[in-house]
């Protein structure tokens, strides 16, 4: 599901309380980053995200739980991304991770934790929501996101992004079908770089083909910037 | 009367490859009008078409991937686009590949013209099990689409029925464009969105028009101007973000399209042949080109083959027991023709022609029954041409081919026919005995007559050659092999600053080298357009010199063929190499399609050729008889004791003899190489078969003749498609080049002792 800004603010809020114990609405009120008004907690309830306690407390549904738990990873593997590769001090990594958690996709989500190396709790010692990609770390030593000259003949992939500061070369690509979220097959790598896109071959110099970097994995999401 | 009411035009644009100019000719039943567009040399193709008492003109355009402009050829077609005003936009564009199609819509939405868009090759997209719905796709632009198979002219009724109809289109990424950009093209009337992409491409001959189009609306501009944009990436707004901004916006917007508007496996997969009987037809295949090899070697090392049986078999049991039968009704023409001089049975048509069937048939006959019924054959064909392991081979098959087709049947057979028959033995000596003598003789039948040397010259050898060669292109074309080709020569190619991209012109130089100086507009860069231009007037024979080359260094022996082409072909990577690195720029991107291995259409071929020959009989022939006229007026005009052709051999001597020691006449050979070199070739042709020269001095000329100045034709070409200053720095360095390395090579050849 869909939430916007507001309203994954809140749900964050509350998953950090419910770590701690309870959430109190003016607890809530204190931490969240957005404007806790009644009609955002309506709106909330009335989305089947959050429900209130005979004890006056605020309580993440199953619904809610599932759809704040991505976002809880995403800000927390930033956090551990600034903290640990960037040398961000730990006090301010929030403020940056919070706006992150908003736009990063799933599939980067991923490779940030495998580059992290599945890490389990972030730099306040709070614990990080377990993904797909934690469950199966002994699987997957390779990168996810690699240049698609490195790829296997005859492997699929999803086109993740063309890493060029060339707009022509990346307008050409793009014209031919190459665009992020597409799936290409690697037919051939030598003498040139032949990648199978929609239903049409497209031969590519290795210097453009490094350029194009993909998921490895099929079934694992997309781009969700797109 | 009335004033004829204005003509609406019609403007066909599409991805390269789609069918574009098949359905011109379709809508125009011409092939393709070839023009010159004002201001570029790029061709684009006219012609008129009714419909419902409203006369349209239909213009083709150049493929393009999108209307960023890379190339030459792309960039005409956006300026057509722009000045035309089109009254209908057809975008043609391959149906099973939506997502590019739809890009390419995005940007044509936002000239804001009716449009029509045209889903061709829909049995190609149907043998891979795709639909398309096209009442979503029409009804999210808002705009008719009409699904056709061009090459059978499946769908043209509905076509035809749409023109009128053609609507201005909706643009589905307006609210992005007013998001990114702050207004959009509904409420400019400009292609905001592109003129976007344009300013960041910052192509200097395209500016102009963007420059223009701007000035039309500038209050548009400072939504453009980087400082005031309202949203880029990070809060920096630049033209390029914008872009980006632009382009994310396009990719989301394709993404659901593609997703809601195809549906797969909706239809049934092509007929495919049993697996016998593709066994059967393979191994077929197979044989066919065990029987080619060993058709070659046995003509070389003279085996018996059954091509040069069933000959012989024709001429003892039907040419000349028929001699007498032609001869008494005064068709001793027709039989020479048929079955060649009794002397040299090998210009014979009709000797030929069994020959070629001989040789051919057991290769191409399955070749073209698996082509045509086996989606899966062609599959495998398309990886095992792009290959190297496979593709080399291949490669060699085709170029003996080729070389049967052009070096042989049309070098030897056609040329010995219309030169030494027809025009040699019947028509100038009947013209000589008509004409009496006196300056009129001369010029025309003289020893350099316009009709005895120009004409013969340009209908008796080099169309014979040209014509078999542009055939044989032709179906290399249109099969889509010569894409896997650019594959296979890419990293050679990049060697001497070009990329795969230029195996094409590189290969029709082959042909005709001023056609191909024509063709280095498909390539990206200036930078590439020169250094082609530069080898292809350097080195790459064209066909009527490679033939007189392959005939004389056939006459010596294998090594001397082999060192030629070997010394020619070093010399090209060298100097490539040396420009790639002098001439200023970067290499651009070799990014390219393949398009899919089709059966040629006969017809097509047919029509393509023909048109090629137009061409070639139009510009090239005329630029003949220009060189002949001249060197006639070299050889009346006296100057003193000699006469013009005299006093520049008497020049050019010194060199000649002196640094390449050859003999005295070569230098002959070398005036008459400058303004046509392969009247160079064929003057060396005379000079070997006297014995004049020895083996190493054959060497020499050969390579020095090849690497020469190109000849007339293609030196005008040089100078209309890069100016005077560069052709004339082109011959400037080839020139001496030429003779440098032919002084050096026989020196280098004298000290090894390897030839005599």
């Amino acid at each position: 599901m869909e939430v916007d800004w507001e309203l994954s603010e809140l749900l964050e809020a509350l998953w950090t309380l419910e770590e701690q114990g309870g959430a109190l609405p003016q607890d809530v009120r204190r931490i969240a980053h957005t404007e806790v008004t009644d009609r955002l907690l309506e709106r909330a309830v009335g989305a089947g995200l959050i429900a209130w306690q005979p004890s006056g407390h605020l309580r993440l549904t199953p619904k809610g739980r599932s759809v704040a738990m991505p976002i809880i990873r995403r800000h927390r593997l930033a956090e551990r991304l600034m903290c640990d590769i960037l040398g961000v001090d730990v006090d301010e990594t929030e403020a940056a991770a919070c706006e992150f958690e908003h736009f990063i996709a799933e599939g980067i989500t991923r490779a940030i934790c495998t580059l992290l190396g599945h890490p389990r709790v972030c730099p306040h010692g709070r614990p990080i929501p377990e993904g797909a990609c934690c469950r199966q770390a002994e699987e997957q030593v390779n990168a996810l996101v690699v240049p698609c000259d490195r790829l296997a003949l005859g492997e699929t992939a999803r086109v993740a992004y063309v890493n060029t500061r060339s707009h022509p070369r990346l307008l050409k690509l793009s014209a031919l079908g190459i665009l992020p979220g597409v799936s290409i097959k690697l037919l051939q790598k030598w003498p040139s770089i032949v990648l199978q896109c929609e239903e049409a071959e497209i031969a590519l110099d290795e210097e453009t083909a490094r350029e194009i970097y993909v998921w490895r994995s099929e079934e694992q999401g997309r781009d969700e910037l797109l | 009367m009335s004033p004829a009411p204005k003509r609406k035009k019609v403007v066909l644009v599409g991805n390269p490859n789609v069918g574009k100019s098949a359905l011109f000719r379709h809508l125009t039943g011409r092939y393709a009008l070839v023009s010159n567009y004002p201001g570029t040399t790029v061709e684009i193709s006219r012609g008129r078409l009714i419909l419902e008492g409203i006369e349209y003109e239909v213009i083709d355009t150049p493929g393009v991937t999108s209307l960023t402009p890379q190339s030459e050829d792309e960039r005409v077609a956006c300026e057509v686009l722009l000045k035309e005003q089109p009254d209908v936009i057809v975008q043609v564009a391959d149906a099973k590949n939506l997502r590019r199609t739809l890009r390419l819509t995005l940007q044509l939405v936002e000239l804001q013209r009716p449009m029509v868009l045209v889903l061709n090759m829909v049995d190609e997209m149907r043998e891979r099990g795709i639909e398309i719905h096209i009442e979503a796709l029409a009804e999210l632009f808002g705009i008719p689409v009409v699904e056709t198979i061009a090459t059978y002219g499946y769908g043209l009724r509905h076509l035809l029925r749409a023109i009128p109809r053609a609507t201005v289109p909706k643009n589905p990424l307006r609210e992005q464009h007013r998001e990114v950009l702050g207004t959009s093209p509904e409420e400019t009337g400009l292609p905001v969105g592109l003129i976007a992409e344009w300013m960041e491409v910052g192509d200097a001959r395209f500016q102009r028009q963007v420059e223009q189009l701007l000035a039309r609306l500038s209050h548009v501009r400072p939504a453009l101007e980087p400082s005031s944009a309202p949203r880029g990436c990070h809060g920096c707004s630049t033209p390029r973000s914008l872009c980006w901004a632009l382009e994310r916006a396009r990719a989301r917007f394709l993404e659901e399209a593609v997703l809601t508007l195809r549906k797969e496996g909706g239809a049934q997969p092509r007929r495919e042949l049993t697996p016998s009987a593709f066994r059967m037809w393979m191994g077929l295949l197979f044989c066919g080109v065990g029987l080619l090899v060993w058709e070659e070697l046995g003509g070389r090392l003279l085996w018996p083959t059954p091509a040069m049986w069933l000959g012989h078999l024709l001429l003892r049991y039907v040419a000349e027991p028929t001699w007498a039968l032609f001869h008494a009704h005064r068709l001793d023409l027709m039989h020479r023709l048929f079955f060649g001089h009794p002397a040299k049975p090998e210009y014979g048509l009709l000797v030929e022609a069994v020959r070629v069937l001989v040789l051919l048939a057991p290769l191409l006959v399955p070749a073209f029954v698996l082509m045509r019924h086996s989606a899966r054959f062609l599959h495998q064909l398309g990886r095992w041409t792009r290959q190297p392991m496979t593709g080399i081979p291949i490669l060699g098959v085709m170029l003996i081919l080729v070389y049967e087709l052009v070096g042989y049947t049309g070098a030897q057979t056609l040329v010995g026919a219309l030169e030494d028959v027809l025009f040699g033995t019947y028509l100038i000596p009947w013209l000589r005995s008509r004409i009496p003598s006196g300056f009129l003789h001369e010029l025309l039948v003289g020893p350099y007559g316009l009709i005895s040397m120009g004409l013969t010259y340009a209908l008796a050898i080099i169309l014979p050659v040209v014509g078999t060669f542009f055939l044989a292109f032709g179906v290399l074309e249109d099969s889509g092999y010569l894409p896997r080709l650019a594959i296979l020569s890419d990293r050679l190619l990049r060697l001497m600053g070009l990329n795969g991209k230029a195996v094409l012109p590189m290969v029709l130089g082959l042909g005709c080298d001023t056609m191909a100086t024509m063709t280095t507009r498909i390539l990206n860069s200036p930078r590439e357009r020169l250094i082609a231009t530069l080898l292809l007037a350097l080195g790459v024979p064209c066909s009527a010199q490679l033939g007189v080359i392959l005939g004389i260094a056939a006459a010596y022996s294998p090594a001397v063929t082999l060192t030629v082409l070997g010394v020619v072909a070093s010399q090209l990577v060298l100097v490539g190499h040396l420009a790639a690195r002098v001439i200023p720029g970067e290499r651009s991107d070799f990014i390219f399609e393949l398009p899919p291995l089709r059966v040629p259409i006969l017809r097509n071929i047919l029509l393509k050729t023909g048109l090629r020959l137009r061409w070639f009989l139009g510009e090239v022939v005329p630029l003949f008889l220009l060189a002949t006229s001249a060197l006639f007026l070299l050889d009346q005009v006296r100057f003193g004791a000699r006469t013009g052709i005299e006093w520049i051999e008497h020049g050019l001597r010194p060199l000649v003899v002196g640094w390449l020691s050859l003999p005295a006449e070569a230098a002959r050979v070398f005036v008459m190489g400058f303004l046509r070199r392969d009247y160079g070739a064929a003057g060396l042709f005379d000079l070997a078969r006297q014995g004049a020269l020895t083996t190493t001095q054959v060497i020499v000329a050969l390579v020095t003749i090849t690497l020469f100045v190109p000849c007339l034709a293609n030196l005008l070409i040089i100078v209309r498609e890069q100016g005077w200053k560069r052709a004339f720095a082109i011959v400037g360095f080839i020139l001496p080049f030429a003779f440098a390395i032919g002084g050096i090579l026989g020196r280098l050849l004298k000290a090894l002792g390897v030839f005599s």
